[in-house]
């Protein structure tokens, strides 16, 4: 079954899209931070990358680029919080969101799911992205 | 002022009355004097006279039959009207006038001045030399017609005098009309422009030169009042206008303010919420597929996902209303357009009091991100200078500038524009400082302020991602330093904005 790769750096978010995709039948990882992340798709190659786009320290657009130039034509779905301005005092690095979902498929997210999605919607998003 | 215009005709004619009580008694008791004395000594020159020549006629007489001639002679000078008394005294021998009445009082001794011994007769003793021995001649004179000529004389004095004074009354009486009328009627026509009526014209049309002048004065100085008080309602008139148009962009910046502030915290809340949907969402899917088909679980469970779907829509509409209210999409700008822009609206309601000075370069320092924002980032910050300065004026400083690798932490290193707005107003110590950007920190009134306003300066930089520093010292002022990463014209968002820690 496909491999499907997780990043966010909230906890909650990566355990509900895993039940989600568990359910589904696929094999899911996920990881906190994208350092995690290269280094987990570094030892497993995913099908699909379904990625945080706002996270501190390397956020998810920088992960989306390296992860496009190492594995190129890599599948990527973004998720974003949906806030437009970001939040205040304790998410300091963030910018405006759209912005930065213009990044994210600027660098190759050919999806871009924003919170809070529909269970169906994240399905689809994978199947449509997956080869078969 | 009625009052004071009377006293002046009353105190001219009073002052010509004293100097006339002053001066015509004793003029009328001199001249009166001098009268009399003239009458007076007229009157007994002649009389001496007369009696020497009926002395010479006595003394030409012959001895025999002395006596009776002698009376002949007295007789005639009786007769002759003047005298009243003769006498002849010879020894022990007297020899009267046979007509004169010897009932007249004869008192031994001679008068010496007009109305001695007051008797009314004027007596003369000349010694009279016969052959061998002298007899004493006395004569008695009338001294009433006299004196009745004397009081005529001083009537006709008293008249001229009183003739006199009453001239002078009346000269006075007609000169002090004249001086006052002028007067009154100036009087009457200030107390016109007192009363309100301020284009009424003062001409009194008097030939006296002082009073022409002041009724010149007095006109110009109407003119001056009116001009005055016109000039005066105009200014009121334009301060009430601009006055209104303060308030009105105070109202319109406030209500700004408050838009901003909306937009701000729902986008700080709509993220934080939309996370917290997410499992809401997700988990009520999940239970769904596994909860019986058709049962009240799987109903119950379908009104809950309505329930989150129906919430996630109400946060997209209120971020769409904020984006829509207030920004724009995020674009590469001049960082002084929106500054300049902000600064304008500023200066319409800043009081005169405060200088509002920019300084930039000539290059555009251009940032990523929108310019609205940034145009809220330089009302805040600068509506807070000027409330520090309000009431005492001061300068208000803003500054644009680019700054390679700054001496900041938090930043990367790199190239930002930075923003700085410094005011010399009464500064901040260091408890207030550590609270400064927290949301409702205030050290204002209730009522005067949100608290939020640093708070969403915070945030819409964080959200350009840059920095915010702040320095101050009580007393001397505030420096706000808004670091914003520098955006070449076609930079992505992702080279612009990476920040790592």
């Amino acid at each position: 079954m496909a491999n499907i790769l997780v990043v966010d750096d909230e906890v909650e978010v990566g355990e509900e899209v895993r039940r989600v995709l568990e359910r589904a039948g696929y094999t899911v990882t996920v990881t906190n931070n994208a350092t995690a992340a290269l280094d987990a798709a570094a030892r497993e190659p995913p099908d699909v990358v379904i990625t945080d786009v706002i996270m501190p320290k390397v956020h998810g657009v920088q992960l989306i680029t390296t992860l496009r130039e190492r594995y190129p034509g890599m599948r990527v779905i973004a998720i974003s919080g949906g806030g437009s301005f970001g939040p205040l005092a304790y998410k300091p690095d963030a910018i405006s969101t759209h912005a930065y979902l213009a990044a994210a498929r600027e660098a190759g997210a050919e999806v871009i799911l924003t919170k809070p999605f529909d269970l169906t919607d994240l399905l689809a998003a994978v199947r449509r992205l997956l080869p078969n | 002022m009625e009052r004071i215009v009377n006293s002046l005709r009353v105190r001219l004619i009073g002052v010509v009355l004293v100097i006339l009580a002053a001066l015509v008694p004793p003029l009328y008791l001199g001249v009166s004097a001098i009268v009399r004395e003239g009458y007076a000594e007229r009157f007994v020159n002649s009389l001496r006279a007369y009696s020497r020549l009926i002395a010479d006629e006595l003394e030409a007489l012959d001895e025999s039959d002395f006596d009776r001639h002698a009376v002949g002679v007295l007789d005639s000078a009786v007769l002759s009207g003047q005298v009243v008394f003769a006498e002849i005294r010879d020894g022990s021998r007297t020899l009267h006038s046979s007509i004169a009445t010897p009932s007249v009082n004869a008192p031994p001794r001679d008068d010496f001045h007009f109305g001695d011994q007051g008797d009314k007769t004027y007596f003369i003793t000349h010694t009279v030399n016969r052959a061998d021995h002298s007899v004493a001649l006395r004569l008695g004179f009338d001294e009433v017609p006299t004196r009745e000529q004397i009081a005529a004389a001083e009537r006709r004095v008293l008249l001229a005098m009183a003739a006199f004074v009453a001239t002078s009354i009346a000269v006075a009486v007609w000169l002090s009309w004249v001086i006052a009328r002028p007067m009154v009627r100036l009087q009457e026509a200030a107390q016109r422009v007192a009363s309100g009526d301020t284009h009424a014209q003062l001409d009194v049309g008097s030939s006296i030169r002082e009073v022409q002048e002041f009724n010149y004065h007095l006109e110009h100085m109407r003119r001056e009042l009116v001009g005055a008080n016109e000039h005066l309602s105009r200014e009121i008139r334009e301060r009430e206008v601009s006055e209104q148009k303060r308030l009105d962009l105070e109202r319109r910046l406030l209500h700004r303010e408050r838009i901003a502030t909306i937009g701000t915290l729902a986008g700080g809340v709509a993220h934080e919420f939309n996370n917290i949907m997410t499992p809401i969402l997700l988990y009520s899917q999940l239970a769904l597929e596994e909860a019986p088909a058709d049962s009240a679980l799987a109903r119950d469970l379908v009104r809950v996902i309505a329930a989150a779907h129906r919430a996630r829509s109400l946060v997209t509409r209120i971020l769409t209303f904020s984006r829509v209210m207030d920004s724009q999409q995020p674009s590469v700008f001049p960082l002084r357009v929106p500054v300049e822009e902000a600064l304008a609206l500023l200066r319409e309601i800043v009081p005169t009091n405060i200088e509002i000075v920019l300084a930039a370069p000539e290059e555009p320092l251009s940032v990523l991100g929108d310019a609205s924002l940034v145009h809220q980032v330089v009302i805040n910050l600068c509506t807070n200078a000027y409330e520090a300065m309000r009431g005492s004026g001061g300068r208000l400083a803003v500054t644009l500038a680019a700054v390679e690798n700054p001496d900041e932490p938090h930043l990367r290193a790199g190239l930002y524009h930075v923003l700085q707005v410094s005011d010399t107003g009464h500064g901040m110590d260091q408890t207030v400082l550590a609270h400064i950007f927290e949301p409702f920190f205030t050290t204002r009134e209730v009522g005067e302020g949100t608290g939020l306003g640093l708070s969403v300066v915070h945030g819409i930089v964080s959200s350009l991602g840059g920095v915010i520093t702040v320095r101050s010292a009580v007393g001397s002022g505030t420096t706000f330093s808004v670091y914003l990463p520098a955006a070449a014209a076609a930079a992505t968002p992702a080279t612009a904005a990476s920040v790592e820690a």
